[in-house]
């Protein structure tokens, strides 16, 4: 796994939670909304963010893999499966595909 | 007066504006006159298969393109569209006999081929052109004219318990209320509305009809895509809730803190750089929250109204006063009694009455001439701009025959960064007990503590809090605490924490 998709994700997630925890004290497998208390819109704007940090375009998942992402590891082991294309590639995809 | 809705079945609309669709994979771009064109085509082919005016159909689906199509094809045929809220409703058969629906379109994939449900993706190729027409201009049955009277849409209310009501809007309360919005926010050519929450609530369909009516761009999105579709589309105006603009807020604050742009640039950075305002509505916006998008360069304009009346008041750039939710709309009539208890009377009601509601449900709500009793509190100042207290169902009386409204002294606790909700329940007809739904997990319940302390102190003695009782988990809207539009449910609240509300030796003591 890329090490910079789980630094920037968990750098993003700490302050969202709004936790008295460390980036790097965030259980990979604790539920996201169950264990974390993160909305389903704070999840949308943490995945959002962090793909931009990371250079990975949102347009590469769809709504049911963003449904599927329960736990932090859900994330960056997602992330990281598309972290090594280009950035241009990224912009590329992100561009509309218009119909 | 000409009707909207009327106009916009009736003729194609002027070119040089578009309809986008953003789902995460990608972007559907459409203008506006082929979504005529091609709502007609969809419109011919659903007659060909038996639909009638006055029929039923149903959608349960997140937002797509095929959702816009159905829509509009329905308000071409005269065909009553229900909006299912994914989640909230199911994708079986059940719903077509619960509903009375001719044909239930979904994208819930188990249940599309079972008896008239369908799969919302044959949409798609219902309405695609034959390749024989010459003429595709002349697609589609002639259009239906609509009375005042006449319905297009069955709204479900979001009921705290049981099954939701259903409320038919009519035409003409859609007519009043989009010409009213139009008047206060002149939406133009250089407008694209954004618009992310379900289509299945009527009033995000009111700017697809606002943008084929008055000629500007409008974009959809899904949910999930809504934060990316802001960026790449630069919307004008983004149709919210409190909900959503209380995480944007969050958002805004912690990106500026980690990078070093002011909070004004991240800010754009999340709306992008068009934004002329953001609407809220549906619950009530904190001032703290309406203050802070105004301090980053987005004027937010918070507005009052039910369901069942529709749009009944609104702050814009051309009247706007901080802590009212603006002046009352044309065409809307508010009422108060002696207590402030708010009711309204419209020229064009939505409805006089509920549909699978149970017995004495429409009489509660409607007054016999369809004056819509709201349940809240309020005054109206002399320049004419509304005031919500709160509920009138959130006045408790005490056995002492003293009367409190609650909602201040939730917003009081709610003024915490580490609460996020706040209910209050009236134990014995005489101590408060406050059930919080925290910012965080686990929840800081020195804080929590302090914030009792500190609230109770400005109070009088009977509106003091008697003790607190921390939700776990948090109120949220999977856990049905919360509804779509980001509101605690009371009733359901109390049934889950009735023990802990009852129980004295529970809870935050004050």
């Amino acid at each position: 796994m890329p090490e910079h998709v789980e630094v920037a994700a968990r750098r993003t997630l700490a302050p969202l939670l709004d936790l008295d925890i460390a980036p790097d004290e965030l259980d990979p497998d604790r539920d996201l909304a169950a264990d974390y208390g993160l909305t389903s819109l704070n999840k949308v704007l943490f995945l959002t963010s962090v793909c931009e940090d990371t250079g990975v375009a949102l347009s590469r998942f769809t709504e049911r893999d963003v449904a599927r992402m329960h736990t932090l590891r859900d994330v960056t082991e997602l992330l990281s499966s598309h972290a090594g294309s280009s950035p241009r590639a990224e912009d590329d995809a992100e561009n509309e595909a218009a119909r | 007066m000409e009707s909207i809705i009327n106009a916009i079945v009736a003729e194609p609309p002027e070119p040089g504006h578009r309809l986008r669709l953003v789902e995460l994979h990608g972007t559907q771009t459409i203008g506006l006159p082929e979504l005529h064109e091609t709502a007609g085509r969809l419109a011919g082919r659903l007659r060909e298969e038996g639909v009638r005016p006055g029929d039923r159909i149903g959608i349960l689906a997140a937002n797509c393109l095929e959702w816009v199509l159905l829509d509009l094809a329905a308000l071409r045929l005269g065909v009553v569209t229900a909006g299912f809220e994914p989640g909230k409703f199911e994708g079986d058969g059940e719903l077509l006999a619960r509903y009375d629906l001719e044909l239930l379109f979904t994208d819930r994939g188990e249940a599309a081929g079972v008896g008239g449900v369908r799969a919302i993706k044959e949409v798609g190729s219902l309405a695609e052109a034959p390749p024989h027409v010459a003429e595709p201009h002349v697609a589609g049955p002639p259009a239906v004219r609509y009375e005042p009277g006449d319905v297009t849409t069955l709204k479900f209310t979001s009921g705290s318990t049981g099954q939701p009501k259903g409320l038919a809007a009519s035409v003409g309360s859609i007519d009043s209320s989009l010409r009213a919005v139009q008047e206060m926010f002149q939406h133009g050519p250089e407008d694209d509305l954004f618009v992310f929450l379900p289509l299945s609530l009527l009033q995000q369909r009111y700017w697809i009809y606002s943008a084929l009516r008055y000629g500007h761009d409008v974009t959809v999105s899904t949910y999930e895509a809504a934060f990316m579709a802001m960026r790449q589309t630069r919307p004008t105006v983004v149709m919210g809730v409190p909900g959503f603009y209380e995480t944007a807020k969050k958002h805004i604050e912690a990106r500026a803190d980690a990078t070093g742009v002011t909070r004004e640039e991240a800010a754009r950075r999340l709306f992008g750089d068009r934004i002329r305002y953001l609407w809220t509505g549906s619950a009530p916006a904190s001032a703290a929250l309406l203050r802070f998008f105004g301090s980053v360069g987005l004027p937010i304009y918070e507005g009052y109204g039910l369901n069942e009346t529709c749009i009944v008041s609104k702050n814009h750039p051309g009247a706007h006063r901080e802590g009212s939710v603006g002046r009352v709309l044309p065409g809307k009539h508010v009422l108060l009694d002696e207590a402030g208890a708010i009711s309204v009377r419209a020229d064009f009601p939505v409805n006089t009455r509920y549909e699978y509601a149970r017995p004495g449900e429409s009489e509660r709500m409607f007054g016999p001439d369809g004056t819509v009793r709201t349940g809240d509190v309020g005054h109206i100042d002399e320049d004419g701009f509304l005031y919500i207290h709160g509920r009138a169902d959130d006045t408790l009386v005490l056995d002492n025959g003293k009367k409190i409204v609650v909602r201040p002294v939730e917003e009081a606790m709610k003024a915490d960064p580490e609460i996020a909700e706040c209910v209050i329940f009236c134990l014995g007809q005489s101590r408060l007990v406050a059930v919080v739904s925290p910012a965080r997990t686990p929840a800081d319940e020195a804080a929590i503590a302090a914030r009792l302390a500190q609230t109770n102190a400005a109070l009088e003695r009977d509106e003091r809090i008697w003790k607190v009782v921390i939700a776990d988990p948090p109120f949220t809207i999977d856990g049905g605490t919360l509804t779509s539009q980001f509101k605690p449910k009371r009733n359901r609240i109390h049934d889950l924490y009735r023990p802990e509300i009852h129980d004295s030796d529970r809870g935050i003591h004050a």
